[in-house]
């Protein structure tokens, strides 16, 4: 533990004292080489694009039922096929991705930003804030995610906080992840800062003068901003995976919109009978996991300065 | 490493393949068991308390009531059980019903009239607080005693003549009221067991105390119960010795353990392989007394207005969604389940988005897009999702409305039912007796079950009425004069489809009761050697 | 001397807990296994306490007993309010009960008193250890039906986290052994692979593969050690990808790191270098995972449990917010909290006693 801490201080103490961005610019080039990761990042591009655009790329509207055509198995007029309510499945999949990834991206965002406040927060006060701050979410950490979620989706499930329809179906859900995602980003954040802060660089920082804020903006945030990103392409697909199992449980999206966890729920049961509804959105969810983990180690290889030298 | 794993998963393998072959759980002999899924643990073996299906399936097969139903007949009919015969009198006000005589408890007590009188004492006492208590509001005072007004049981219409005979009296006359003594409800207790083993834990194993068919044998909680056949039975003897319930909640879990063998008897199948499963050979589908419908608020704007809401149920296509749901549900207008008096497929409102259009017309929506957007509150169920989805593809295509969906986790639900905050709501409603008088009270006005907040003097008068006719012609007029009303004129609630139960029943077994009332009583079934 | 009584407990430890898991997977019952269950759980505490007391850690063990109190205390009056917040309450039923009915159920169980009242009563009976009754299960104690489903829960987390590091960390070793090889690239894909499909998905895909095409391992049920491998497996993908992938990046550390490359330049075996060094001390950071991974196999264990119909405590967990049963809600929760806290104390025990560099008091 020890040892990695003192490389780590090291590599900290040459990077942001002189050049923070040749940090960035060789995590870039390390990233670069890593076939697997640009791959990946590629095909989260595409995701996202499909995501940002599914309501043009949709060939029908995801919610158009034909009761002529239900349970049909994939066909020139239907690729992957139609549920049963006779409507598209290939549809109902890229808007599928729109709902996931927003879900994901979106809470993955929130549990960062309060996670990042509460840890920078709580490390940079110290003492007996730090340590209040600490054990209170030692607390939240010893409830069952389990019963926090179910608990937070049936209390706040059908609070109305917004107005489009979208965002309502998906209030429930952004706040079940996001109160169970943010302890670990705070743990992590608040261990970062305590780290900076002990350096000579941010002491000589203060010596001359500067202001708290200008520290944290300036010098902190920059050395934590590597492991947070890493930390978010994590929480991404678990989230994506959170979402299904809040479906299984019956707690999922409202309807008639569709994420990939709703389509996963709906067509498990029917592996056997119906399998052209299960196997596409299990391999979109397979896809965007994999490609979402392997960015993620390539990100995190690229941010390791252990790698640098080597 | 590998290799290792592997070979202690084969050995495992190995091991559990070759112990235990052709016996089922607990050493039974698979050849005289019959192994079935009713999903959930029974959260009581108590009749006087519990309210599910597992709970109703145990009870109907370790104990007996006066009446039970007679399904070799093709309508619901009764026959004597515990009861030997019944007479009414006083123009079916008061009914006498004589005991048979020398029925033994499992514990060798003779069953006396008294039992009969402490049960539904036990049952209407407010300290005992059954969720059924409800159940025998029509005999005299009853309801006064559930409430606590009155205290002397002895002033309540229900006493021990002799040892061997029991008379009741109701406070208006019903003409089915045997009908009602098939249920759990009204089944007889034992007060001293009772007092021996403690109010609520007296119903376990080996501590219950019944006189059916079966008795209970073993109950491991959340996993199994293992009923094995009463041999000092009064009747005729059940034919297979071991029942086994279990408690398997995922569907498609059960399906693949009747196709593996394991199981003799699934009480649901998933809705999404309804298509593949009814083509099966162990397949059974029958209609349920069980009513499937929408309802409006009518205290909230535009549901109020009665052209409103029968525009919109005459927008609905009620086969369109039987077609989508595929499990054989009958589609009806009626409040009245088909199978029972008083049902009339020319009442209720029919499908014509024409006449839709116009009665909205006639209402002052003629553009669609100064219509208020209207709203769906349903609970959280694949079925109801389905439904919903499909009404409110239906709204839009045939009257240009869209409605917006919402569903709510179950409690959430019933809540939201409370307030006055929702516009269309789903219920169902599965009756506990076969009589028409169990479904139009739902719609009274003083009817808990009234969650449209419709009150119709009318109404209420001529359902009345018909509950207290004895004339079979004239309550069928009354209830369909009702029925218009609910139904045609008003429209507070829009019936869709009969439920209907869609079970897999192993080739093994035969004669497996099947019947509209979801009655599983085993002991005319047999197994296939 | 000093480190003898960690060994010898350590192996009673592990031989009462192999001996017992022998006795399970082939059907003994009786005396002899329950006095093993005995045997690891009191050698455990004798360890422990032997531990406490010769490392000086009597007062961290008070300290962190105290901090667990006042963490139950809270967790106990945050869901009691939590679940009052929640809409419906435990007998709103379809068919609407009159209201005086409701009043008399109601009142059986208190729920008609001040919330201050209620939650008195509670609290004063969770410090008698008395979890009350369920409202759904008439006649059954929380106690009792925890008890009753417990066993089932704690056999699939422990196979599942058995199998996780029997197979992740082997699998971890070579992938960082074999760096940058296609055996790495390859036990890595798979690692992954393990954590991309929800885990209900992957439950029907073995139920599908082996039992109802195969027919050689039964579909769901929870009777022999037959029925245990599949859910076992399904919950221990998860477990095994996250252990392998730790164990591959910190083996990929210590092998790096400057007293390794000594090791191996003084001439060291190989393979002496790999287990005696390098293995222990990349396990470092796996077994600080296994807090977070014990939390991780309990809420995964409710889909694997409604899948394979084990009867244990997911299912619980789940029906009892739907039902609203207050006190089994309130009585799991607890229960899960507690598991959690003792499972990350015994990690950080054992942390202090796998690298002394860390002290903990």
């Amino acid at each position: 533990m020890s040892q990695s801490a003192t490389t780590d201080q090291k590599t900290m103490l040459t990077s942001t004292s002189g050049k923070a961005e040749s940090l960035w610019a060789d995590a870039w080039k390390r990233l670069k080489k890593n076939k697997a990761s640009v791959v990946s990042g590629i095909f989260i591009l595409i995701m996202c694009f499909i995501a940002l655009f599914a309501k043009q790329i949709q060939p029908y509207p995801f919610d158009k039922q034909d009761i002529t055509q239900i349970l049909e198995g994939p066909s020139a007029t239907h690729w992957l096929g139609t549920d049963n309510l006779g409507r598209d499945l290939l549809s109902r999949l890229i808007y599928g991705a729109r709902m996931s990834m927003a879900v994901a991206i979106f809470t993955a965002f929130v549990s960062l930003f309060i996670g990042a406040v509460y840890g920078a927060i709580s490390g940079w006060f110290g003492g007996k804030v730090d340590a209040i701050m600490m054990r209170s979410m030692d607390i939240l950490y010893s409830i069952p995610a389990l019963v926090l979620m179910i608990l937070v989706m049936v209390a706040f499930g059908s609070v109305e906080l917004f107005d489009n329809p979208e965002l309502k179906a998906m209030t429930g859900i952004f706040l079940a992840l996001s109160i169970v995602g943010w302890v670990s980003v705070a743990r992590l954040v608040r261990g970062q800062v305590l780290q900076v802060k002990e350096m000579q660089y941010v002491e000589a920082a203060f010596a001359m003068g500067a202001s708290q804020f200008g520290i944290v903006w300036k010098h902190i945030f920059p050395n934590i901003l590597g492991p947070i990103i890493v930390t978010l392409t994590f929480q991404i697909p678990a989230n994506v995976l959170f979402e299904s199992f809040l479906s299984f449980i019956g707690l999922g999206l409202q309807p008639p919109f569709s994420s990939w966890g709703v389509l996963a729920n709906e067509g498990w049961r029917s592996l056997r009978n119906y399998p052209h509804l299960i196997i596409s959105p299990g391999l979109a969810i397979f896809m965007t996991m994999l490609a979402f983990n392997l960015f993620g180690d390539g990100l995190r290889d690229a941010f390791d300065p252990k790698l640098k030298n080597r | 490493m590998k290799k290792l794993i592997f070979s202690i998963l084969s050995m495992a393998l190995i091991v559990g393949c070759t112990k235990k072959q052709e016996k089922s759980e607990f050493g039974l002999d698979i050849n005289d068991t019959i192994r079935v899924n009713f999903l959930t643990e029974p959260p009581s073996l108590d009749w006087s308390k519990s309210t599910d299906t597992t709970s109703s399936f145990v009870e109907i097969n370790i104990m007996d009531g006066l009446a039970e139903f007679d399904f070799t007949k093709p309508n619901l009919s009764v026959k004597p059980a515990l009861a030997e015969s019944w007479e009414p009198s006083n123009g079916s006000k008061t009914w006498t019903f004589k005991l048979r005589q020398g029925v033994k408890w499992t514990d060798g007590v003779e069953l006396e009239a008294s039992h009969f009188v402490d049960g539904w004492e036990r049952l209407l006492r407010p300290t005992t607080a059954s969720e059924y208590g409800y159940y025998l509001f029509g005999v005299k005072n009853a309801r006064k005693y559930n409430e606590g007004k009155l205290k002397d049981f002895s002033k309540v219409g229900v006493r021990a003549e002799d040892k061997y005979t029991l008379v009741v009296d109701l406070d208006t006359p019903r003409s089915y009221f045997p009908l009602m003594l098939t249920h759990h409800a009204s089944y007889p207790i034992r007060k001293d067991v009772i007092a021996k083993h403690g109010e609520d834990t007296w119903a376990d194993e080996g501590k219950i105390v019944t006189l059916g068919a079966y008795k209970l044998k073993k109950w491991e909680h959340d996993r199994i119960i293992h009923l094995e056949r009463n041999e000092d039975y009064y009747g005729e003897k059940a034919k297979i010795k071991n029942v086994l319930v279990y408690m398997i909640l995922e569907q498609s879990t059960a399906v693949g353990l009747v196709d593996t063998g394991k199981l003799d008897f699934q009480l649901e199948v998933p809705k999404s392989d309804i298509r593949v499963l009814r083509n099966r050979e162990d397949y059974v589908n029958i209609h349920n007394l069980g009513i499937y419908y929408y309802g409006f608020n009518t205290k909230k704007a535009p549901y109020n207005d009665s052209r409103v809401r029968r525009a919109i149920a005459m927008a609905i296509d009620r086969k369109e969604i039987a077609t989508v749901i595929g499990g054989g549900e009958k589609p009806t207008g009626n409040i009245i389940p088909p199978g029972l008096i008083g049902h009339d497929e020319e009442i209720g409102t029919k499908f014509d988005p024409a006449a839709a259009k116009a009665l909205l017309a006639e209402a002052g929506y003629t553009d669609m897009t100064n219509f208020p957007k209207l709203t769906l509150n349903f609970n959280t169920n694949e079925n109801h999702q389905l439904v919903a989805e499909n009404v409110q593809a239906q709204l839009k295509r045939n009257l240009g409305v869209s409605l917006e969906l919402k569903n709510e986790e179950w409690k959430v639900y019933l809540k939201t039912l409370r307030t006055n905050n929702f516009g269309i709501y789903r219920m169902g409603w599965v009756s506990d007796y076969p009589d028409p008088a169990d479904f139009m009270s739902l719609m009274l006005s003083y009817s808990e079950n009234n969650r449209s907040k419709w009150v119709n003097k009318k109404y209420d008068s001529l359902v009345e009425k018909a509950a207290a006719e004895l004339d079979s012609d004239k309550r069928i007029e009354a209830y369909t004069q009702a029925q218009k009303i609910l139904l045609e004129k008003d429209a507070p609630i829009v019936p869709l489809y009969v439920y209907s139960s869609n079970v897999l029943v192993s080739k093994r077994v035969k004669n497996f009761p099947i019947n509209e009332m979801r009655q599983f009583p085993l002991k005319g079934a047999s197994l296939v050697k | 001397m000093r480190k003898n009584y960690k060994v010898i407990t350590g192996a009673v430890i592990v031989g009462s807990i192999l001996l017992n898991i022998f006795f399970d997977l082939f059907e003994f019952e009786g005396f002899l296994p329950s006095a093993m269950l005995y045997v690891s759980l009191i050698s455990g505490a004798i360890g422990a306490t032997i531990l406490i007391v010769k490392e000086n850690l009597l007062v961290y063990v008070a300290k962190r007993g105290f901090e667990a109190f006042v963490t139950m205390f809270v967790i106990a009056t945050a869901t009691f309010l939590l679940l009052r917040f929640l809409p419906g309450g435990p007998f709103d039923t379809e068919k609407a009960l009159p209201p005086e009915i409701k009043a008399n159920v109601e009142a059986k169980y208190n729920l008609n008193a001040p919330l201050i009242e209620q939650y008195g009563l509670y609290i004063s009976g969770l410090l008698r250890g008395d979890l009350g009754q369920s409202y759904k299960y008439i006649g059954r104690s929380v106690t009792e039906i925890i008890a009753q489903a417990m066993p089932a829960t704690f056999k699939l987390g422990f196979y599942a986290l058995l199998i996780a590091f029997i197979i992740g960390v082997p699998l971890g070793v070579i992938a960082a052994y074999k760096h940058n090889t296609w055996v790495d690239n390859l036990a890595m894909a798979g690692a992954i692979s393990g954590v991309a499909l929800p885990n209900f998905l992957v439950g029907a895909i073995l139920i599908l593969i082996f039992a109802l095409y195969f027919r050689v391992l039964p579909a769901a049920l929870w009777e022999s050690p037959t029925h245990y491998i599949l859910p076992v497996l399904t919950l221990g993908l998860r477990p095994i990808s996250i252990i392998a992938r730790l164990t591959r990046s910190s083996v990929l550390d210590v092998i790096r790191s400057d007293y390794i490359r000594t090791a191996w330049a003084k001439g060291l075996g190989e393979k002496v270098v790999l287990f005696k060094h390098v293995l222990r001390n990349s396990l470092i950071p796996v077994l600080s995972i296994s807090g977070p991974l014990i939390a991780n196999v309990m809420s995964g264990s409710f889909v694997i449990e409604v899948i394979f119909a084990v009867p244990g405590m997911g299912r619980h967990l789940v029906q009892s917010v739907n039902n609203r049963d207050y006190p089994l809600i309130l009585g799991l929760t607890l229960l899960y909290s507690v598991v959690l806290i003792f499972a990350n104390l015994i990690v950080d025990l054992l942390y202090s006693i796998v690298d002394p560099r860390i002290k903990l008091a």
